[in-house]
């Protein structure tokens, strides 16, 4: 036993960490892109139907990741393709992260300086972001595991609890009906899904770090249900409550909602700073895994020292984050990331797999 | 050399940190509680320039606007010293609340202007109510009206929204000394456990919910006599352009109440029409079902309505014991009474505003949702032609302590 302990997570440690990946920004928008694509009150199945899809998409994932153990997507690209199409891949993939990194860090930024710390400058908010981000990042994926193990439950328990306070203006016909406008609505509802289930391509990188490699697939699964549930929950609470109608034209409807109602006689009256400051906690989370995984894939195309590109990728991320001049194309960045995930992930590891396997690269899996 | 090297690395270090705490304490833009005044209520009226205005236009404090409307905000906590019910205490109690009238053409700049008259700045977070004036509502759409309200980022969509049949500011100005017109106002709509003549509270983000789907609602009416208010009847919003049409009375709430289901207590009160004295039932609760039905075009309606409840005042026949019999006739009054009540404001709102205020569509949305994307566009005016038909049953569950 060496005294340095390998940087490798558990299974769980997996799912918490694909889990705090996809809880991010999309709780707080998610009724509203998926209302606005739909416009019937179904899009909690389009939600389900996602699920499932990204599942099937994650497998994929784990299967191609689980011939090469021990190497991440950023070094088995390479053998099995070749250098020539592996360089602008990685790169691409590489980018990918480190915009939806720098994306969930401006809507964070966003909600925070309407709500919470109005008159803060947005580098100021960000900038303490960053500078925690890349403490915890210097650590490694355990340590970012670790920190994730422990704010995950606190976000999940108050989340649930401060959502079903929202029963107060909870009207079940605004549901219903279900299947009214036949399934083409909940079709078009899930494609928008899909960004806030951006996360399980993380796998690409998180199979190498895994104690057992083999245990991918439940990793994927138990990551994938967790986020399940909680948008599930937010859509039929924030469709309950604010109805369709009312959901479309509301920027942040999860944060309108708990701003619909107050309570008397509880502790708290107001729970929407409490919601944002829980939320806050998964945006970092969705941040610094991000921005882990860019550093990483560029350490590892370069062979240099991740604590380096942690650093270099830093301003270049914060560049990314202001670059849309307004909230409305912070969610057009929004809608193209969710685009390039569904080609990125839904497809080349299908094509890498398919090339691995024919090429008989990489080890088969027991 | 190496080791003064060492220390210098060393002193950079510790200031780096020392200067660092410097950033760490401070609460960026913070403001002090006490230093601030929150606006509680908001009405909003037809332009009428007050006296104040009037002069300063006059000396040349005039700025280019359109006089629209004018905005009443209330604003505590009040200004020390300008109690004038103050006198009896002999020491110098501040003022709850008071209130500041603007006028201009958007409600956002009339807050801007407080600021060049009031030291402390007015912050939104604390609104309660927004009181809109129907002479207002009947020249511009409530989307208009109130956009600032759904756009401001302080202010919460819980607030509450009324409509004044006389001026907003007389709402929001009260004779009761201590007591805050506008906390007044948000409590009032808690009292529906003891009548059905205020409507389910609409808050702004309910009422965004409505102006969005382009259907006709009512908002609760309130009217002033005398620096007093009361709750009074609904005014009716029709759909695409929201804009004021008519007014319910508070006996059409009643029968709105039975109709969707929603009463949670109420007085029910008829006449013997034997002597012509008083029997009131008081309603504990209501249920009701609304049953579209569609064949071929044809749209109609089936609802079934139950109230339970007590019988709580009998001038009539007080000593009577209470048999089958009387039990029998009192229920056929009450639902006669209901009945009347019922069918003049199914009248008024098929006949005479033609509008659907009492979730028909929204039922014919969720049974029938192919027929209803049909007709949603034009849907008050098939509504108003639908036949609708109605069951009720009243029962009488309890007759109180006295058990004659």
């Amino acid at each position: 036993m060496s005294n340095h302990p390998k940087d490798e997570i558990s299974t769980v440690q997996a799912a918490v960490i694909i889990i705090s990946y996809m809880l991010g920004a999309g709780v707080l928008t998610l009724p509203r892109t998926t209302a606005q694509a739909a416009r019937t009150p179904d899009v909690w199945i389009s939600v389900i139907v996602a699920a499932v899809l990204v599942i099937l998409a994650g497998l994929i994932i784990v299967h191609l990741g689980r011939r090469f153990p021990g190497r991440t997507f950023f070094e088995f690209t390479r053998e099995i393709v070749g250098k020539w199409i592996a360089f602008p891949l990685v790169i691409t993939v590489i980018g990918y992260f480190l915009v939806i990194s720098a994306f969930e860090t401006r809507v964070m930024a966003e909600v925070t300086s309407l709500y919470l710390l109005e008159g803060t400058p947005m580098w100021a908010i960000i900038m303490v972001f960053m500078w925690i981000g890349f403490y915890l990042m210097n650590g490694g994926i355990n340590s970012m595991a670790r920190l994730f193990e422990v704010i995950l439950p606190i976000t999940l328990i108050i989340f649930v609890i401060i959502i079903l306070l929202s029963l107060k203006v909870f009207e079940f016909d605004n549901l219903r009906p279900v299947l009214g406008s036949g399934v083409m609505p909940v079709l078009k509802g899930i494609k928008p899904s899909f960004l806030s289930y951006a996360g399980y391509e993380i796998l690409l990188v998180l199979l190498a770090f895994m104690n057992k490699p083999s245990k991918g697939n439940k990793a994927l699964i138990l990551g994938t249900c967790v986020p399940l549930g909680v948008y599930l929950l937010t859509l039929v609470m924030v469709i309950g409550g604010l109805s369709v109608d009312g959901v479309i034209s509301r920027t942040w409807p999860t944060l309108d909602l708990m701003r619909s109602f107050e309570m008397q006689g509880l502790l708290f009256e107001r729970f929407e700073s409490l919601l944002l400051v829980i939320w806050i906690m998964q945006m970092f989370a969705t941040f610094t895994i991000t921005h882990y995984a860019a550093s990483l894939g560029l350490a590892q195309l370069f062979k240099g020292k991740l604590t380096l590109f942690l650093l270099i990728l830093l301003p270049i991320n914060y560049i990314i984050m202001m670059l849309p001049k307004d909230v409305n194309t912070v969610f057009s960045m929004g809608d193209f990331l969710g685009n390039c995930s569904l080609v990125l992930f839904g497809g080349i590891p299908l094509l890498l797999l398919i090339v691995s396997v024919l090429r008989k690269k990489g080890v088969k899996p027991k | 050399m190496k080791h003064i090297q060492l220390k210098l690395i060393h002193i950079v270090k510790v200031f780096v940190i020392l200067t660092m705490l410097f950033l760490t304490t401070a609460c960026w833009s913070s403001r002090e509680i006490e230093d601030l005044r929150a606006y509680l209520g908001i009405g909003i009226d037809v332009a009428d320039e007050t006296k104040f205005e009037k002069e300063v236009n006059m000396l040349g404090g005039h700025y280019p606007k359109k006089n629209i409307l004018t905005a009443t905000v209330q604003v505590v906590p009040g200004v020390y010293g300008r109690s004038d019910q103050s006198q009896n205490t002999g020491s110098q109690t501040p003022e709850t609340f008071f209130n500041e009238k603007l006028t201009g053409d958007s409600i956002f700049q009339i807050f801007r202007q407080f600021s060049l008259r009031r030291d402390r700045p007015i912050i939104g977070h604390h609104l309660k109510v927004v009181v809109v004036s129907r002479a207002l509502c009947e020249k511009y759409g409530l989307e208009k009206i109130l956009d600032f309200f759904l756009r401001d980022n302080d202010i919460r969509p819980s607030a509450l929204i009324l409509i004044s049949q006389e001026k907003a500011m007389d709402v929001l100005s009260s004779s009761q000394p201590g007591e805050i017109p506008a906390l007044n106002l948000k409590g009032l709509v808690n009292n529906r456990h003891r009548t059905n003549r205020i409507l389910p509270p609409v808050s702004l983000s309910r009422l965004e919910a409505y102006m969005q789907s382009k259907r006709s609602f009512i908002l609760q009416n309130v009217i002033t006599a005398e620096n007093e208010i009361k709750f009074s009847g609904a005014a009716i919003f029709k759909g695409e352009a929201n804009q004021w049409i008519g007014q319910l009375n508070q006996t059409d709430l009643e029968s709105i109440s039975y109709i969707s289901g929603t009463a949670k207590g109420g007085v029910l009160k008829t006449y013997d029409p034997e002597n012509g004295q008083s029997i009131v039932y008081e309603v504990k609760s209501a249920d009701s079902v609304i049953t579209p039905k569609v064949e071929g075009d044809k749209i109609s309606f089936h609802v079934s309505m139950r109230t339970t409840g007590e019988i709580m005042e009998d001038w009539s026949e007080p000593d009577r014991l209470v048999d089958e019999d009387y039990m029998n006739k009192l229920t056929t009054l009450f639902k006669k009474q209901c009945q009347k009540q019922i069918d003049e404001t199914l009248y008024k709102l098929q006949n005479k505003y033609r509008v659907d205020v009492v979730e028909f569509g929204n039922q014919l949305r969720i049974d029938h949702p192919k027929v209803w994307n049909r007709v949603k566009d034009h849907w008050d005016e098939v509504f108003s032609t639908a036949p609708i038909t109605y069951d009720l049953e009243v029962d009488i569950t309890d007759y109180g302590s006295a058990i004659h």
